[in-house]
């Protein structure tokens, strides 16, 4: 026989009842490891239960929106809107009523600071003169 | 039990006494085998090497284990951490499709894929037949009635109609019928109608490209379908809107028989609007005349007439051979051998350049042509894209019939656009040549344009400087006064041509069109957009491109800047909101 350390030969010969403990030990980890592979698994299935489901959810919702992209294209044709928009008597804005941002000062000026009661007066007069 | 045995054995004879023989030989065997092995340490102990047999033993055993053992871990690891995301099959993607959606620039959609039903019934698991077909004729009223009798009169599981819309499919369901049951088919669909039809094109129900952009990408299409992507194209589906809604009221106002209008960016070559009328419904192709199929743009051939002496006067200046200060006599009619060749508007003087191009006198850019001569007038409308098909991706692109002869009469004729025909997709190819800086540029349906392009020079910058500003001039002196729109600094060029009629100019049946650019102002290579619309054969006068195409052209423009970020400015020929500013330098004064 091999000669063992004696820690290695000590631990060997610690039994409980005629049964080595290293066997006890190593049956209740192979038995743990058992067991956690089982619950992995479950788990697993599980989730790839889910996640097929959140799958076809997906497909179906997808499937949805290009229905109704393609619905709301279907309203938004050009030649409709333009028929549509006429029919209310919508039209293309006139140049001479079009404005940038950058020119709205000067169509309504912002607000005065000073809490004056007549102030409110002159903004609408000013828009009409800058839109005419 | 031995009595027994004796007695079977007298009176049954031989078999019964060779099977037992052979399961008690076969008992003794194992016996044996297992009296060996529990003895064989016994034995290798008798043979004075009791250690090394035990030891080899063990070891081999353990040895296979281990190896075992290990190969099932390494798989085990492999298969836990090693395969690729996103679960079975490879390229898997949630969102999958056979065909790509087809976007616009902005990622509007112009077609897509709805899943349709087909209908099938079962007749045997009908209760109630003629009960089943009335139900069935009243919520779906387009199923063919005789197909439905067929299949309910029949003995199996039959399809009675394919495409079913998915209301259509709820319209059937919800009357729970026995037997009638459902399958789904992807299916194109073209939700836009009748808009930018012509350029989408169509795939057939096997999902093959057949027609216009659904052919010409096909392969990227599916590919970006694969990956569950869009496919871009380089169409702006708001100015293709209004590009068609314009065309379409001049259409009818001036009752032609076909018309046609493009936008598109000279810097990239990108097409933003591609309008050909009359157009049809995409879903309903099979209903729609021939005429409306043709997609104009690429496919139909115009003598263009006048809009050609942009390239003649372009040709011209980039040789050297004219500038703005070069005259030409149009006092008489130019005499090419037995052709007499005159002005529509006869001025009968003396002409600057500027004025040839403005009063599109045939005179001047005839001489022009002839002194340039075959050769160079053949070069520029060869590297101009003239003479061959527009290398745009639609396969409906059609080479242009050839010019044969090259003659004085004929250049003559090319100068100011007849003898010559083109497709307006290669006209608005040319045009954006003369006005990018002289840079050809392929047009192309495709995003942000080709990838690598080739580009070609054709006129230097300076000409093409120039051309801008000769355009700019015409529209706001000339004859192409109805383009102009407020602020945008529209140039352009009328263009009228008499229809070949049985092998005679038919001055009753005419083309008239207008290409115009804006803004045509500003460093050469700025942004800049063309508009081209030809009106085909108008029913009433007048029928020049003045009246048929300009006003279209100048609508459309208008509507369309803010869509591409074009910004009013004022220039030296009018203020940004369209008002004349009156010229004092100009002797002659504006009398005309």
């Amino acid at each position: 026989m091999i000669a063992m350390p004696a820690p290695v030969k000590r631990l060997f010969e610690w039994k409980v009842r005629g049964v080595r403990c290293v066997e006890i030990i190593g049956v209740a980890c192979v038995l743990a490891l058992v067991f956690s592979v089982y619950i992995a698994k479950a788990a697993a299935a599980r989730e790839s239960a889910e996640i097929s489901r959140i799958e076809r959810d997906i497909r179906a919702n997808r499937e949805r929106v290009r229905l109704l992209r393609a619905e709301v294209t279907r309203l938004e044709q050009p030649a409709r809107l333009e028929a549509l928009s006429r029919e209310i008597g919508l039209g293309p804005v006139d140049v001479k009523k079009q404005a940038g941002e950058a020119v709205l000062p000067d169509i309504a000026p912002p607000p005065v600071e000073k809490p004056v009661e007549k102030a409110p007066a002159a903004p609408p007069a000013a828009t009409a003169e800058a839109v005419q | 039990m031995s009595v027994h045995d004796h007695h079977g054995m007298g009176y049954r004879g031989r078999p019964q006494a060779t099977f037992g023989g052979a399961v008690s030989a076969w008992g003794r065997w194992v016996a044996s085998l297992v009296w060996n092995l529990e003895h064989s340490f016994e034995r290798a102990r008798a043979d004075a090497r009791p250690e090394e047999d035990t030891r080899v033993r063990i070891f081999l055993i353990m040895a296979a284990f281990c190896g075992v053992f290990a190969c099932l871990a390494v798989g085990a690891a492999h298969a836990a951490l090693l395969t690729p995301r996103g679960g079975v099959g490879a390229g898997f993607h949630p969102g999958a499709l056979t065909r790509a959606d087809l976007v616009d620039r902005n990622g509007q959609l112009l077609a897509t894929n709805i899943t349709h039903y087909g209908l099938y019934i079962d007749p045997r698991e009908v209760w109630d037949i003629p009960a089943a077909k009335a139900q069935l004729r009243r919520a779906l009223p387009r199923i063919p009635a005789k197909r439905l009798d067929k299949v309910l009169s029949g003995e199996r599981r039959l399809i009675v109609l394919t495409g079913l819309t998915p209301s259509e499919r709820r319209a059937v369901h919800s009357l729970a019928l026995g037997g009638v049951t459902f399958e789904p088919e992807d299916r194109r669909v073209y939700p836009l109608g009748t808009s930018a039809v012509h350029l989408i094109g169509r795939s057939d129900t096997g999902g093959e490209g057949v027609a216009g952009a659904e052919l010409a990408f096909d392969k990227e299409i599916r590919a970006a379908g694969a990956a569950g992507e869009d496919f871009p194209l380089s169409i702006d589906l708001r100015v293709q809107g209004v590009v068609e809604n314009e065309l379409a009221i001049a259409a009818e106002e001036h009752k032609v028989k076909g018309a046609v209008a493009v936008v598109a960016d000279v810097q990239t070559g990108e097409i933003l609007a591609m309008a050909s009328w009359p157009t049809y419904d995409a879903n309903r192709r099979n209903a729609a005349p021939d005429e409306a199929t043709l997609n104009r743009v690429v496919s139909a051939h115009y003598e263009m007439g006048s809009v050609f002496k942009s390239f003649t006067v372009a040709a011209g200046i980039d040789t050297g051979r004219a500038d703005m200060n070069t005259l030409f006599d149009a006092s008489q009619a130019l005499q090419i051998g037995k052709r007499r060749i005159t002005d529509f508007h006869a001025t009968n003087k003396v002409l600057t350049l500027e004025e040839v191009y403005l009063h599109s006198s045939n005179i001047g850019t005839s001489r022009l042509a002839v002194e340039m001569g075959g050769d160079v007038m053949r070069d520029y409308f060869r590297r101009l894209g003239l003479l061959d098909a527009a290398p745009i991706e639609l396969q409906e692109s059609a080479a242009p019939p050839k010019v044969r002869k090259w003659d004085d009469s004929t250049l003559a004729s090319l100068s100011f656009g007849y003898g010559v025909m083109v497709t307006p997709i290669q006209y608005v190819a040319a045009y954006g040549a003369l006005s990018n800086g002289g840079r050809y540029v392929a047009p192309t349906l495709r995003k942000g344009g080709r990838p690598n392009a080739q580009t070609h020079q054709v006129v230097s910058p300076e000409t093409s400087a120039t051309m801008l500003d000769l355009m700019r001039r015409n529209v706001t002196r000339g004859s192409g006064r109805f383009a102009d729109a407020p602020g945008l600094r529209v140039g352009g060029k009328t263009g009228s041509a008499n229809k070949l009629v049985n092998g005679r100019y038919n001055p009753a049946v005419a083309v008239g069109s207008f290409a115009g650019v804006f803004p045509a102002d500003g460093p050469v290579d700025a942004k800049r957009y063309t508009v081209f619309v030809l009106m085909d054969e108008p029913g009433v006068y007048p029928r020049t491109g003045g009246y048929v195409a300009a006003p279209a052209v100048g609508r459309i423009a208008n509507r369309i800047a803010g869509f591409l970020g074009v910004e009013r400015k004022a220039d030296r020929w009018s203020t940004a909101l369209g008002e004349k500013i009156p010229e004092f330098q100009d002797v002659e004064g504006d009398g005309r």
